[in-house]
């Protein structure tokens, strides 16, 4: 599918929805959204790419082997902060109790523990969207080659 | 504070953490993905281990995660049944998986070996958080996770009647889930609290003011989970889905995955609802009569089939029964005798399911006419087929006799004779059409690949040759864990 306008708009557009998903998570911890919303704005934009332009593209930004390190290393983030707090000696997934500084409440740098795991969420969901969609392209080009 | 207090978390956590890193080592360091996999799940069983034996001398304790105290944040409370079944999950899982890790070689692709590990080990990480937490909505996040790994072990063959099987698992356990959901949201509705404890002390009251949502809560519930752990009249999804899977996966699924749905109901039922809602609604009778008929109709199913993996499907819809029949008595002697069957039937079930595999592995043959003479050409795997037939029938000196002993007295304690026909009837049915098989295996004539069958690697002798042995040990001495399930079962009476 040779399409001009699609590619120029989604070419402008992709941009700015990156920076909003990265906006959505980043501030997570202070406004509506979180890792979830704002990991499936950034995965949307990228699956909006690789259809304007082609799979070819997609995985030239994204490669497979990149995805999956993202999709595992978003669940290790996650696990990872909770383990330390059991290493600082609070509970797992202990937040102000393993001595994490906490911030002024608003700022953005807050909150301590909260953040990074909204990112890694973010990051998780982002690539898991990227995966799936690339999943189903590549089986539906499998069948083909069959039939 | 030692590291023994975190063992609670780390129990979930470390299978988690390890499913999470499979796909890289399955990408850059193959080799790593079955020892990590079996460490993971030793760590767990050995952190379930620790965990009995605290409990069993200091009493049950509670973990806080982050240290937030229980109505706010989410509390994982470590009781007699929480440690028994976790010691079930992690114990046969890690059994099965060492069967797995050879047997899978043949039976998937080779680049799925490593999904699959990272399937089986959130499977297991979930079934071990849904036996610990006191947290509703936490248990409810497990669930989800429980019924989406097990699709994909069902699923992960890729062949027609594997996708097909995991497609009605898929829809079936999310109508399940639904239903689970909306019970916890109308529990959480009128009593404002996710906490087990909490909802139980707020739960008085509000059938006082909300009899109505609590009734729709409790049908709810009772849907959700008799779907997922497959009692009987909506068991439809489970024979084509464990029959279909890699053995290893049909044995963790017929074994275990059921049985932990049964465990949360039961836990739910006894610990969250007050004792009047047991004379308010007929719950128990109606699910003593699903449970009766699980027995008799599972059994009478089981007799017509062929394929081999298909009766012992069948035969894990009547096994359930029991369990449900054990936890719906309101008697002490019956409940051990249930929460023993869980722990019984996993051991002896994953046993026929691997003996299964290995049939299959050896020969190719699913058949079981055609399995004539099995036991002089594989002798191991028929010998574990044969312990563990004989433990479903429940021949003394063999588990099952224990489970069903305590069942049958409970029923004749709790002044219920007909139930104890039941249980009598359903062993008769069972003996009709395991005891076939036996007669099959050791006096028939072996022919085709029957007589020439491929050499069993050691890996996948081992964990028979070990659950074949455990039957027997908890068959000849009980007392090693009826302690914990009879301390569990009184635990939940309240007594």
């Amino acid at each position: 599918m040779e399409d001009l306008i699609v590619r120029y708009v989604s070419r402008i557009v992709v941009p700015f929805v990156q920076l909003f998903g990265l906006y959505v998570v980043f501030h997570g911890h202070l406004s509506p959204g979180g890792g979830f919303s704002g990991g499936a704005i950034i995965g949307a934009s990228m699956i909006l790419y690789a259809l304007s332009f082609n799979l070819a593209a997609g995985t030239k930004k994204v490669s497979h082997d990149l995805s999956l390190i993202l999709e595992s290393s978003g669940g290790l983030i996650y696990a990872g902060v909770g383990l330390a707090a059991i290493f600082l000696g609070a509970n797992f997934l202990g937040n102000k109790v393993a001595g994490i500084p906490l911030g002024t409440p608003g700022n953005l740098f807050s909150s301590g523990t909260i953040m990074i795991i909204t990112l890694g969420v973010g990051i998780k969901v982002a690539s898991t969207m990227i995966t799936l969609f690339y999943s189903l392209i590549e089986g539906e080009q499998k069948t083909d080659e069959h039939c | 504070m030692s590291a023994a207090h975190h063992l609670p978390a780390l129990a979930i956590v470390v299978p988690l953490v390890i499913a999470y890193l499979m796909p890289l080592f399955d990408r850059w360091r193959r080799g790593w993905c079955t020892p990590a996999a079996l460490a993971a799940l030793g760590f767990s069983f050995a952190a379930s281990l620790v965990m009995a034996w605290q409990v069993m001398t200091h009493g049950p304790f509670s973990y806080q995660m982050g240290n937030w105290p229980p109505p706010w944040g989410i509390e994982l409370y470590i009781d007699y049944l929480a440690v028994f079944t976790a010691l079930t999950m992690t114990g046969v899982s890690l059994i099965v998986l060492v069967y797995g890790s050879r047997d899978l070689l043949h039976e998937l692709k080779p680049h799925l070996l490593g999904w699959y590990y990272t399937l089986y080990l959130l499977l297991i990480a979930s079934m071990v958080g849904m036996a610990l937490t006191n947290d509703i909505f936490n248990l409810f996040v497990f669930v989800e996770i429980c019924a989406i790994a097990a699709c994909g072990i069902i699923s992960i063959k890729e062949s027609r009647e594997c996708l097909e099987a995991a497609f009605k698992y898929l829809v079936l356990s999310a109508l399940g889930s639904g239903c689970l959901l909306l019970a916890i949201a109308l529990l959480y509705m009128v009593t404002g609290h996710l906490n087990f404890t909490f909802i139980a002390q707020a739960l008085p009251e509000a059938m006082r003011l909300y009899p109505n949502n609590i009734l729709a809560a409790l049908a709810l519930l009772l849907v959700g989970m008799g779907v997922k752990s497959a009692l009987f009249p909506l068991h439809v999804w489970l024979p084509d889905a464990h029959s279909s899977a890699p053995s290893p996966s049909s044995a963790v699924l017929s074994g275990l995955v059921i049985k932990i749905y049964a465990v949360a109901l039961l836990r739910i039922l006894y610990q969250v609802f007050p004792d009047s809602i047991f004379e308010v609604t007929p719950v128990l009778t109606i699910l003593l009569v699903m449970s009766s008929l699980a027995i008799i109709v599972g059994s009478m199913f089981a007799v017509v089939q062929e394929d081999i993996k298909k009766m012992l499907a069948y035969s894990s819809i009547a096994q359930i029964g029991y369990v449900f029949l054990g936890f719906s008595l309101m008697e002490i002697s019956a409940l051990t005798g249930g929460i023993l069957h869980m722990f019984n039937h996993a051991m002896m079930k994953a046993m026929l399911f691997l003996a299964a595999g290995a049939f299959i592995y050896g020969t190719g043959v699913r058949r079981l006419s055609d399995l004539k003479g099995i036991g002089l050409t594989m002798p191991v795997p028929a010998a574990a087929f044969t312990i563990g037939a004989l433990a479903m029938v429940g021949i003394p000196l063999t588990n099952g006799f224990i489970s069903k002993w305590f069942l049958v007295l409970g029923a004749l304690r709790g002044g219920q004779t007909f139930f104890a026909v039941v249980i009598l009837i359903s062993s008769l049915l069972n003996g009709f059409y395991y005891l076939p098989i036996i007669v099959n295996a050791y006096f028939g004539e072996p022919q085709g690949a029957v007589a020439e069958p491929k050499r069993l690697p050691r890996l996948m002798q081992a964990p028979l040759v070990i659950l074949g042995f455990g039957c027997l040990l908890f068959g000849i001495f009980p007392s090693l864990i009826i302690g914990l399930a009879s301390r569990a079962g009184q635990a939940l009476l309240g007594m």
